[in-house]
């Protein structure tokens, strides 16, 4: 299990068996969802209030993410979880991407796919494209 | 096991870097970590050491061990590899500086003094679950790109072909019936579609898929080759735009490779004009299996190495 100090990192042991080093959010993940589109993010004064995505838009990323990498049911997977640290390679970048184009009915081009880091982003994303899509 | 480990300003800790000598020019070196190999958690803090701050922090991002694992492996491979190969100046892994590109392609910052001129070092790595692999060229840029050959794809593989590959490449996937032969083809030309806008410096983002397509052409090349030496000359892999396809961007050359009967290894090289790159000469290729600090295995020329694409010299 991994270890964190300050600016060090150690390794205590490896095992078979990895435990998560996070808690899982069974249970409220939908208000810890709607708890970060409130918050400021930081380093910047952008307000999540009004352009956060739907906590259904993002629990449906988190549901395709989750698949995608074959993750287990219990890995906390939030808004804020970058795919690369999730264990996401380019392939799976691409693969979650069209996933999303398919469930959403969205066109995501090249380029947009250097800006989704993370799950929100993703989630941000479908949302302003499906905007654009009904206008 | 509790293993204390705090960053320290020398490395009297660590064992010295066996130095290597630089590729020539058209040739490539590439490293390859097992990471089912590295079993030693000395070792593994051993190379925690190694890294900057900001990439101990990457690597505590990683969610679970076996992630942070890789991630730790990945920056320790870069920054050992690197530093081991002897250039004008004395490279201390530690002290190595990154930087990216406008399009995030990593490379090494080099020491602006004023006697100093930088080496004409390039490097790529590439990492999945099972391996993690750096390539390494003089002169001119690189990009490569692994995939471990049994990886399922989730989509449909005609549909994401069709959505982000070039007709061509649709028309070749479409053709094969046998889905375990396409889901491999799949695999590899998307390798290889990597590894070329790797090489260019821009990414997925940057060079659509869909705007070149890569294929295998038949070799017409008769290599002159030292007694020895094994070159592969199977078929030979090309890339062209998909709008002007006799317009053939032809300053770049590719090695599909199988390594350790495990892993498909693309590599894309820039053509080097200076040595005469017109001519279709063979790519040199060393292939190491390593542990930083630990051992290499040279394993070119040996079954770890199955050349599938590509002019290589072995």
């Amino acid at each position: 299990m991994a270890s964190i100090t300050g600016a060090s990192l150690k390794f205590t042991s490896l095992s078979n068996s990895f435990k998560q080093t996070q808690v899982p959010l069974r249970g409220i993940s939908v208000n810890y969802v709607s708890f970060q589109s409130h918050r400021m993010q930081p380093g910047s004064l952008r307000f999540r209030v009004s352009c956060a995505a739907k906590p259904e838009t993002v629990d449906k990323v988190c549901e395709i993410v989750r698949k995608q990498l074959a993750l287990p049911n219990d890995s906390s997977i939030t808004g804020e979880s970058k795919f690369a640290a999730l264990g996401a390679d380019s392939l799976d970048t691409v693969e979650i991407v069209m996933g999303l184009e398919e469930e959403f009915g969205i066109s995501v081009e090249e380029e947009s796919a250097q800006s989704i880091t993370t799950v929100q982003d993703a989630a941000d994303l479908i949302e302003k494209l499906r905007e654009k899509n009904s206008a | 096991m509790n293993i204390r480990c705090f960053p320290r300003k020398f490395s009297s800790a660590l064992p010295p870097l066996v130095p290597l000598q630089l590729p020539s020019p058209m040739e490539t070196h590439l490293w390859y970590i097992l990471p089912n190999e590295v079993k030693s958690v000395a070792l593994l803090n051993q190379y925690s050491e190694l890294l900057s701050p900001c990439e101990r922090e990457n690597v505590n991002r990683m969610g679970g061990d076996q992630l942070k694992k890789r991630a730790l492996l990945a920056r320790a491979l870069v920054r050992t590899t690197i530093a081991r190969y002897q250039t004008n100046c004395q490279m201390n892994p530690r002290s190595l500086k990154f930087r990216k590109n406008i399009y995030g392609k990593p490379e090494v910052e080099w020491k602006n003094d004023d006697n100093f001129s930088p080496p004409p070092l390039h490097f790529n790595i590439s990492h999945t679950s099972s391996m993690i692999a750096c390539g390494v060229t003089v002169n001119v840029p690189i990009g490569i790109d692994v995939e471990g050959k049994q990886r399922k794809i989730k989509n449909d593989i005609i549909a994401f072909a069709q959505r982000y590959f070039s007709p061509c490449e649709v028309k070749l996937l479409t053709a094969i019936s046998d889905s375990e032969i396409q889901r491999q083809e799949f695999i590899k030309l998307w390798t290889l579609k990597e590894a070329y806008v790797k090489a260019l410096g821009k990414g997925f983002s940057a060079v659509p898929f869909k705007t070149f397509t890569i294929r295998f052409k038949a070799s017409t090349i008769r290599c002159f080759h030292l007694p020895g030496n094994s070159v592969s000359e199977a078929s030979e892999v090309i890339v062209e735009s998909s709008d002007d396809p006799k317009n053939l961007p032809n300053n770049w050359q590719f090695a599909l490779l199988e390594v350790a009967a495990s892993h498909y290894v693309a590599i894309c090289t820039e053509k080097d004009k200076i040595v005469g790159g017109e001519a279709n000469r063979p790519m040199k290729l060393t292939v190491r299996k390593t542990i930083p600090f630990v051992e290499d295995v040279c394993v070119s020329g040996t079954d770890a190495v199955l050349v599938l694409g590509g002019i290589i010299e072995q």
